[in-house]
C-alpha cells in the first residue's frame, strides 16, 4: 500500500491523524488511484477501515458526527452482505462528502440541518443519535422519514431529507470511482455492470448472459479483476 | 460597444441554428449564430460518465444559473424544474439527445380534421386549442428526406411509396426512398420487445435514429457502447448538429459562431423592423450589439418566448410578434409513462446499444387505432429500452421503482436491483398530449436567471380528462406487451404530478391565419417580416413521436423559402 493511500484512508478514519491528511491534501484526491491496486489490498484497506472507524470519520466537508451518521444512514439505504458489498464497501461516505466540498457544496447546509433534526428527532423518540442506535432502530426511523412521519422537521422536510440521501447514496455506489464512491467498483460489481466499455459486438448484444466479455472499465483505467 | 452587422443572425445554434447556418451560408448569406454555451467537439466526449453528463446534466442548462420555473396552475406557487432536457452548447438539444428521429404521420398535422372527419367534433375535448398544421405531410416529405440523407438516419422503411414494409414501421406515411443507413443491429431489449409485440399481432421495429449504422459522410458507424442519452458521441456516430451542419457551416466561408453568448433582447425600429439582437458576452458585458437584416430566432422553447416578451416595445408593449395574444401559449409536453419486465430466466443487458427508445410499436400512436368510445383522441409511441433512457446503474436505479412489494432501499432493494439491472427492460408509452390555451410560459416575477433576466415560468398540468384516460390506455398495453415477454416481474410506475415531461413544444405556434398564431409555417411572424422564430415551439400540436427530425425538416423547408423568395424580396412569404 503506498503512503498516498494511507494518508488518504486515515484522512477518512479518524479525527486524531486529520492534521496528516490535511497537510498532504489527500483528503482532497478521490479514490481515482486505488483502482489500480490490487482487490485484494483494497478489500484488506476496507475492512481497516470498518474496524477502525466506530462511525467517526472526517473529511473535506462533514465534520466527525456529520460523517458517522451519513456513513450509518447510506449503509442501511444499501446495506453490505457477504459478496454484496455495501455503501461502507463502497465508501459512499466518501463520495458524498467530496460532492459536499465541490459539485454540491450548496447543499452542505441541507445536510447540516438535515442530520441535526435527524438527530433530534432520534434523542427525542429513542434517547440516542442516529448513528448509535441499533440498525433495526436505524431503519425504523428511515421509514418514519421516507413516510414523512417522523416529527420536528422543518427544512429539510424528512421526505426531501430521505431522497437525498437515497439519491447520493445511488450516486455513490454507482458513479465511476473518480468521485471518491464505488470503491474498487464495488457497486459495479454488485449489479453486474462492466463499465464505459467503448464498443459492443452483435454477438455480445445476441447473448442471453451475463456479460463476460471483458474488463471493468473506469475513467482511469481499467480494474485488475471482473466480477466474480 | 461592440457591434456588428451581417446579413443574418441566429439565436441558438442547435437543431433550427445549425441547418440554417449552412443551408443560407451556402446561397451566399453572412450569418452569425449566437451560442450561450461552448462548442466542445467529439474529443471532448470520451469521458463516458455517467454522472456528469446522465445524473448531473453536465450537457443541459444548470437549473441554477439557467432557472425554469414551474406551476400547475395559476393558483399555486411556481417551483424551480430540477431537470431541464434540452441543451446548452453548440448543436444543442442534438448533442445529448437519443437521436430518435420521426417523421410525423399524415394525420399528425391535421388533428382537428382528422378527428371531427372521424369521430365528430364532440371527439375534441371542448377547452383543447387543437388546430391543423399550415404544412401538410406531403408538402414536408422531400424536407424529411433531405434531412435523412443529409444528417444520416438510420432505419428501415415501413411505407415505400405506398407499399408497406413489415419489419419496418406500417404505419409511416408514405416516403419516396428508404432511409440512407440500415436499421441499427437489435440488443436483447429489442428481441424481447419485437417477440412480445408480434405474439401480441402488433408491428415492432427499429425505432429510426440519427446514429449511423455504417460509415457515412467521413463518420464511422455506432460502436453501440450505450452512451447516447443524455451524452455526447465518442465516436461522432450520433448525427448531431455539432458534427453535421456546424461543420458544413464552417465550410461555407459565411458563417461565425459566436460562443458564450446570452442574447437578451430583439432590437426593433419605429417602423416595427427588427435591426438585430443585443447580448451577453461570456464576461457579462452588456454591450454587444450584431446588427442584421434578418434575425432568427431558435432557442428552446423556454427562451423563445422569454426573448420575445422581454424585447417588448411601445410598439410592441405585449412582446414581439405578438398582436394575436397567443405568444407562450399552447404549450405542450411529452409525457413518458412507464412499465418494467424484469425476467429470471435471461439477461437483457440493457446497458448495450444506442439507448434510448430503441424499439417500437406504432400500433397505438395518433390516429393509427379506433379510438371510438374510448374516451380520448390520440395516442402514444411506445417503445423499450432502458429506465431513463440510457442503461447505466445510476439512470436504472433513479428511473425504475422497484415492483409493489419490495421496498425503495435496504436488503429489499439491493438484492431487487442487483439481480434485476442486467435482467430488465423498460417500456415507455410517449403520449401525444392535446394543446390548451392556459397551458403557459410567461415571465416568472420572483425569479431571475443568473444573466438578472426574469426566469421562464410554466403554467401547466397534464392530468386532463382526455389526458388521463389516455395515460390508463397506454399503461394497460404497456402491461400487456411486459407479460407476453414471459417476465417474472411486470409492473408499472405510478404517473406523479402534472409536471412537465420531455420534448416541449408550442408557445410561438404556426397556423394558418395571424389571428390564431405567432407565426406561418415558415416561422416567420405574421407580425415582423425579417423575423423568424423557430423550433418546437412552434408546433400547433405535439404528435406521440419526437420532435428533432420535423424540427429539422421545417428548417430546410425555411431556408429553401429564405433563399429562393425572401432573399429576392424581403417581405411576407404568406
Amino acid at each position: 500500500m503506498s503512503k498516498h493511500d494511507e494518508a488518504r484512508r486515515a484522512f477518512l478514519v479518524g479525527a486524531a491523524v486529520v492534521g496528516a491528511g490535511a497537510a498532504t491534501g489527500a483528503g482532497l484526491v478521490p479514490d481515482a488511484l486505488a483502482q489500480q491496486q490490487p482487490a485484494a489490498t483494497n478489500t484488506a484497506a476496507t475492512g481497516h477501515d470498518h474496524a477502525a472507524a466506530s462511525g467517526s470519520g472526517y473529511g473535506a466537508a462533514l465534520n466527525v458526527d456529520e460523517s458517522a451518521t451519513i456513513k450509518a444512514f447510506a449503509e442501511r439505504l444499501m446495506p453490505g452482505a457477504p459478496g454484496k458489498p455495501g455503501a461502507t464497501d463502497a465508501n459512499v461516505l466518501n463520495y458524498i462528502d467530496l460532492a459536499l466540498a465541490g459539485a454540491y457544496s450548496d447543499q452542505l447546509d441541507f445536510y447540516r440541518r438535515g442530520i441535526a433534526q435527524l438527530d433530534a428527532y432520534c434523542q427525542a423518540t429513542f434517547k440516542e443519535s442516529f448513528a448509535k442506535l441499533p440498525t433495526a432502530r436505524q431503519d425504523e426511523v428511515i421509514t418514519a422519514l421516507e413516510q414523512g412521519k417522523a416529527t420536528g422537521f422543518t427544512y429539510p422536510t424528512p421526505q426531501a431529507f430521505f431522497n437525498t440521501l437515497r439519491t447520493h447514496t445511488i450516486e455513490g455506489m454507482f458513479a465511476d470511482p473518480v468521485y471518491g464512491g464505488n470503491k474498487d467498483f464495488a457497486g459495479w460489481r454488485l449489479v453486474g455492470f462492466p463499465g464505459a466499455h467503448p464498443a459492443f459486438t452483435p454477438a455480445d448484444m445476441a447473448s442471453k448472459e451475463a456479460f463476460a466479455g471483458g474488463v471493468l472499465i473506469g475513467l482511469q483505467g481499467q480494474a485488475p479483476t471482473r466480477r466474480t | 460597444m461592440a457591434t456588428e452587422k451581417t446579413d443574418v443572425v441566429i439565436v441558438g445554434a442547435g437543431a433550427v441554428g445549425g441547418v440554417l447556418a449552412a443551408e443560407l451560408g451556402k446561397a451566399g448569406m453572412k450569418v452569425i449564430a449566437l451560442e450561450r454555451g461552448p462548442r466542445l467537439r467529439t474529443e471532448d466526449f470520451a469521458p463516458q460518465d455517467e454522472l456528469r453528463y446522465f445524473q448531473r446534466q453536465d450537457l443541459r442548462p444548470d437549473p441554477k444559473r439557467q432557472p425554469v420555473t414551474w406551476r400547475p396552475n395559476t393558483g399555486a406557487r411556481a417551483t424551480l424544474i430540477q431537470s431541464l432536457s434540452y441543451g446548452n452548447q453548440a448543436g444543442g438539444g442534438t448533442v445529448h439527445y437519443g437521436s430518435v428521429s420521426w417523421r410525423f404521420h399524415e394525420d399528425d398535422f391535421r388533428v382537428r380534421s382528422q378527428t371531427i372527419e372521424r369521430y365528430g367534433a364532440a371527439a375534441i375535448p371542448e377547452d383543447s386549442s387543437v388546430i391543423d398544421w399550415p404544412v401538410s405531410y406531403t408538402e414536408l416529405e422531400p424536407y424529411y428526406d433531405r434531412a435523412e440523407y443529409d444528417l444520416g438516419v438510420s432505419g428501415k422503411a415501413g411505407n415505400l411509396q405506398g407499399k408497406k414494409i413489415e419489419g419496418g414501421n406500417v404505419f409511416e406515411a408514405p416516403r419516396k426512398r428508404d432511409y440512407p443507413n440500415p436499421a441499427l443491429h437489435m440488443d436483447q431489449v429489442g428481441v424481447n420487445f419485437e417477440a412480445a409485440a408480434k405474439k401480441l399481432g402488433y408491428h415492432p421495429f427499429s425505432t429510426p435514429r440519427a446514429i449511423v449504422s455504417q460509415p457515412y459522410n467521413g463518420r464511422p458507424a455506432c460502436s453501440y457502447c450505450g452512451f447516447c442519452q443524455g451524452f455526447g458521441c465518442h465516436v461522432g456516430a450520433k448525427s448531431s448538429i455539432l458534427v453535421t451542419k456546424l461543420v458544413d457551416a464552417d465550410k461555407t466561408g459565411n458563417f461565425k459562431l459566436i460562443t458564450g453568448a446570452m442574447c437578451y433582447r430583439v432590437n426593433t425600429d419605429n417602423s416595427g423592423r427588427a435591426t438585430g439582437v443585443s447580448y451577453y458576452g461570456p464576461d457579462g458585458s452588456s454591450d454587444n450589439t450584431i446588427e442584421a437584416d434578418l434575425v432568427v430566432v431558435a432557442p428552446f422553447i423556454y427562451d423563445a418566448v422569454r426573448l420575445l416578451l422581454l424585447s417588448k416595445t411601445d410598439r410592441f408593449p405585449n412582446g414581439l410578434a405578438n398582436s394575436s395574444g397567443h405568444l407562450g401559449r399552447h404549450i405542450m409536453s411529452h409525457l413518458g409513462t412507464r412499465g418494467f419486465a424484469a425476467f429470471d430466466d435471461r439477461h437483457i443487458n440493457v446497458y448495450m446499444g444506442p439507448s434510448a427508445q430503441k424499439h417500437t410499436i406504432d400500433d397505438f400512436n395518433a390516429d393509427n387505432f379506433d379510438h371510438k368510445d374510448l374516451g380520448f383522441i390520440r395516442g402514444a409511441q411506445i417503445s423499450a429500452g432502458p429506465a431513463g433512457l440510457e442503461g447505466g446503474p445510476i439512470a436504472s436505479a433513479m428511473n425504475m421503482p422497484p415492483p409493489p412489494g419490495v421496498p425503495r432501499w435496504g436488503a429489499g432493494y439491493r438484492d431487487f436491483f442487483s439481480k434485476y439491472y442486467t435482467r430488465y427492460l423498460a417500456l415507455t408509452g410517449q403520449t401525444e398530449n392535446l394543446p390548451y390555451a392556459d397551458q403557459v410560459i410567461d415571465l416568472d416575477p420572483n425569479v431571475r436567471d443568473a444573466w438578472g433576466m426574469p426566469a421562464p415560468r410554466m403554467t401547466y398540468d397534464w392530468r386532463r380528462p382526455n389526458e388521463v384516460k389516455r395515460v390508463q390506455f397506454i399503461n394497460n398495453k404497456l402491461l400487456e406487451i411486459g407479460r407476453a415477454t414471459g417476465a417474472a416481474h411486470v409492473w408499472t410506475a405510478p404517473t406523479g404530478p402534472g409536471a412537465p415531461g420531455s420534448h416541449h413544444q408550442g408557445g410561438v405556434r404556426m397556423g394558418h391565419n395571424p389571428r390564431d398564431s405567432v407565426v406561418n409555417k415558415y416561422g416567420q411572424t405574421w407580425d415582423i417580416p425579417n423575423l423568424f422564430v423557430m423550433g418546437s415551439a412552434n408546433f400547433p400540436t405535439s404528435a406521440g413521436f419526437n420532435p428533432t427530425l420535423t424540427i429539422q425538416a421545417l428548417s430546410y423547408m425555411t431556408a429553401d423559402a429564405i433563399v429562393n423568395k425572401y432573399k429576392k424580396n424581403p417581405g411576407k412569404l404568406i
